[in-house]
């Protein structure tokens, strides 16, 4: 009777199987033949819930796999971090340290006035300070259980965290790290998607901060609201709409030659491991349309999305980053540390690749480029976090310049935050 | 058995036992407070607790860091967890990574069910992430055998946004169009592979 029974079931297993491959093969195919897609955005469940499809649907039978990589929930271990830098190739002069390990899945970094490097995190919800005691680097989590808060600033005393749909102000920050208490929310006229709803901050000479909103999927007609950078005026919450037809854009830095915004934006994925180009871009004037859907990387109309748009109708980027590179948080350098040509250059902390079967990026570039943003040039400042064709040592995925003309970079990999310096 | 784990755990802390060994024995002492309600060798008998034998090591590491940030909240997990060092996260998922995984039931009372359940795999693509054999990878679960009321309730928790599972928020945006008969086809499936 038994072994019957277990042939039962293996028949039916076999069944199932079969069915499963040809139900497979029938969604392929009708993923192939999808019309655009329509979504009803008129409804509250709309904004609760973006569409299920975001991350899932657009990949074909190849590319199958290739998703977003997950690293060490625990980041890496001390001896792991000093095996790690050793591997880090600079220009000559320029050297690089673990500063602090155990900040896991730091994001954006924001300095306080007194000394205390503030740090974001994504999935984890925790915000850190780092408090530099004599050398040795105390990390203290401050704030727990906010919702993806990869965004920070630090102005006029308050430290600001953007947690999705809440810009969240705490007052006199450094004097109250053990207790920053509930803070007040200064600016919520933000959707809720999770999907590209973690947010970025920088600060323009008047105190006002450019934030970038993603839309909720990989390639879509964004929502209201989404695909855009608006620049909030955190004392008032009014806000202006800077710049639209952005992805996914979690990275700028205001120029210090000119006021003007740049920033870097993820293109879309799932259309090769070469194409599109990922993007650094600058706000020449006030709502500038920078092509997604319609348009990637400047001249590569999308095939789906162009909707009878061409490349021509918008703003160009200033660079093309490469394909899947990842460009996140930068910097423009104006420290007097390294040498003299690096002065007002860009520095771009890439992530690194998840939709490409050879990884690229997870390094950090320079971009020499001018105020008005002609003719551009890049290269490699840092490398050595890839290993292997899909494998990570660490992600860098933020910079921000230290006093003393050195830099800082996040990594949310390795849950580490390094040092750069240069001296002769 | 407790018994026998203080010894060696005594043992081990004057210094007779090679390191790797007192490791060994302090994971085990660790992990035998998970066993009262994950089961003895990560084979939970009690219902609504997940069986943690053979998860991925980098999904038990996980969770163990989403409980311990607050992230994902759970009244009896928070206190366990709250004191963990980085070190025993990583000790414990190597420990439940190595144990033997769950077995199915001998029998499948309910092949129909299992039947559509497999079709709404296929549909919602669990396979893509839970890999073919639902045994999950890295940081993705298993859910292969896993016990299924435990299934229905995780489903669920995701589908009203209770768990988010992580970074991508994938396991949210799957589980929202999912209706209850799907849910249940889903999980007794699983539990029957």
């Amino acid at each position: 009777m038994k072994p019957a029974f277990h042939h039962t079931i293996l028949a039916l297993a076999a069944v199932g199987l079969i069915a499963g491959a040809g139900l497979a093969k029938a969604q392929q195919k009708q993923d192939q033949s999808r019309a655009l897609k329509h979504y009803e955005s008129g409804t509250k469940e709309f904004w609760t819930h973006p569409p299920d499809d975001w991350f899932l649907g657009d990949e074909t039978e190849q590319q199958k796999g290739l998703a977003p990589p997950s690293g060490p929930p625990t980041g890496a271990s001390d001896a792991e971090l000093a095996a790690l830098v050793k591997k880090i190739k600079l220009p000559p002069g320029f050297k690089i340290e673990v500063w602090a390990p155990g900040v896991l899945a730091a994001r954006q970094m924001a300095w306080g006035d007194k000394g205390t490097l503030f740090v974001g995190s994504f999935g984890l919800g925790n915000v850190y300070a780092i408090k530099d005691n004599g050398g040795k680097r105390e990390v203290k989590t401050i704030l727990k259980g906010l919702n993806m808060p990869t965004g920070l600033a630090f102005k006029n005393g308050a430290l600001y965290v953007i947690a999705v749909d809440k810009l969240i102000k705490y007052d006199n920050a450094e004097a109250n790290l053990d207790n920053l208490g509930e803070g007040k929310v200064v600016y919520d006229d933000m959707p809720s998607y999770a999907a590209h709803g973690w947010k970025y901050i920088a600060v323009d000479k008047d105190g006002w901060f450019y934030i970038p909103f993603g839309p909720p999927f990989n390639v879509g007609i964004p929502p209201t609201s989404v695909s855009q950078i608006r620049r909030v005026d955190p004392q008032t919450g009014n806000a202006e709409t800077w710049a639209l037809g952005v992805r996914n854009s979690v990275g700028g830095d205001v120029d210090p030659r000119s006021g003007k915004y740049w920033f870097t934006e993820n293109a879309r994925d799932w259309i090769s491991d070469d194409l599109p180009s990922d993007k650094l871009n600058m706000i020449q004037k006030i709502g500038e349309h920078f092509g997604y859907p319609y348009c990637h990387q400047g001249d590569l109309p999308d095939p789906k999305f162009a909707m009878g748009h061409k490349c021509s109708e918008f703003a160009p980027p200033v660079l093309n980053l490469g394909a899947h590179v990842a460009p996140l948080g930068m910097k423009f350098y104006t420290g007097d540390q390294f040498p003299a040509e690096y002065k007002n250059n860009i520095l771009i902390a890439e992530h690194g690749s998840w939709n490409r079967h050879k990884y690229q990026g997870g390094r950090i570039v320079r971009v020499i480029v001018g105020p008005d943003g002609k003719n551009p040039k890049q290269e490699v400042f840092a490398s050595g976090w890839i290993e292997g064709d899909q494998g990570y040592l660490g992600r860098p995925d933020d910079i921000i310049l230290a006093k003393d003309g050195s830099i800082l970079v996040a990594d949310d990999w390795a849950g580490a935050i390094y040092r750069i310096s240069y001296s002769k | 058995m407790r018994k026998l784990l203080m010894g060696m755990l005594a043992v081990a802390l004057v210094g007779v036992l090679p390191a790797r060994a007192a490791d060994d024995a302090a994971i085990k002492e660790k992990a035998a407070v998970c066993a009262g309600c994950h089961g003895e060798s990560g084979i939970s008998q009690t219902e609504n607790i997940p069986s943690l034998a053979g998860q991925p090591d980098q999904y038990i590491q996980w969770q163990l860091v989403f409980f311990r940030a607050g992230s994902r909240k759970n009244e009896q997990m928070q206190p366990i967890v709250e004191g963990l060092s980085n070190e025993d996260i990583r000790s414990l998922g190597a420990y439940f990574a190595a144990l033997t995984p769950p077995k199915a039931p001998p029998q499948d009372d309910n092949p129909d069910l299992s039947k559509k359940g497999a079709q709404a795999a296929v549909g919602r693509r669990c396979a893509s992430c839970h890999t073919d054999s639902f045994a999950g990878t890295k940081a993705v679960a298993r859910i292969a055998d896993q016990r299924e009321e435990y299934l229905v309730k995780a489903l669920h928790d995701y589908k009203s946004s209770k768990r988010v599972g992580g970074g991508q928020a994938v396991m949210a945006d799957v589980a929202y169009p999912l209706s209850d008969e799907e849910i249940e086809a889903l999980a007794h499936y699983l539990a029957h592979l």
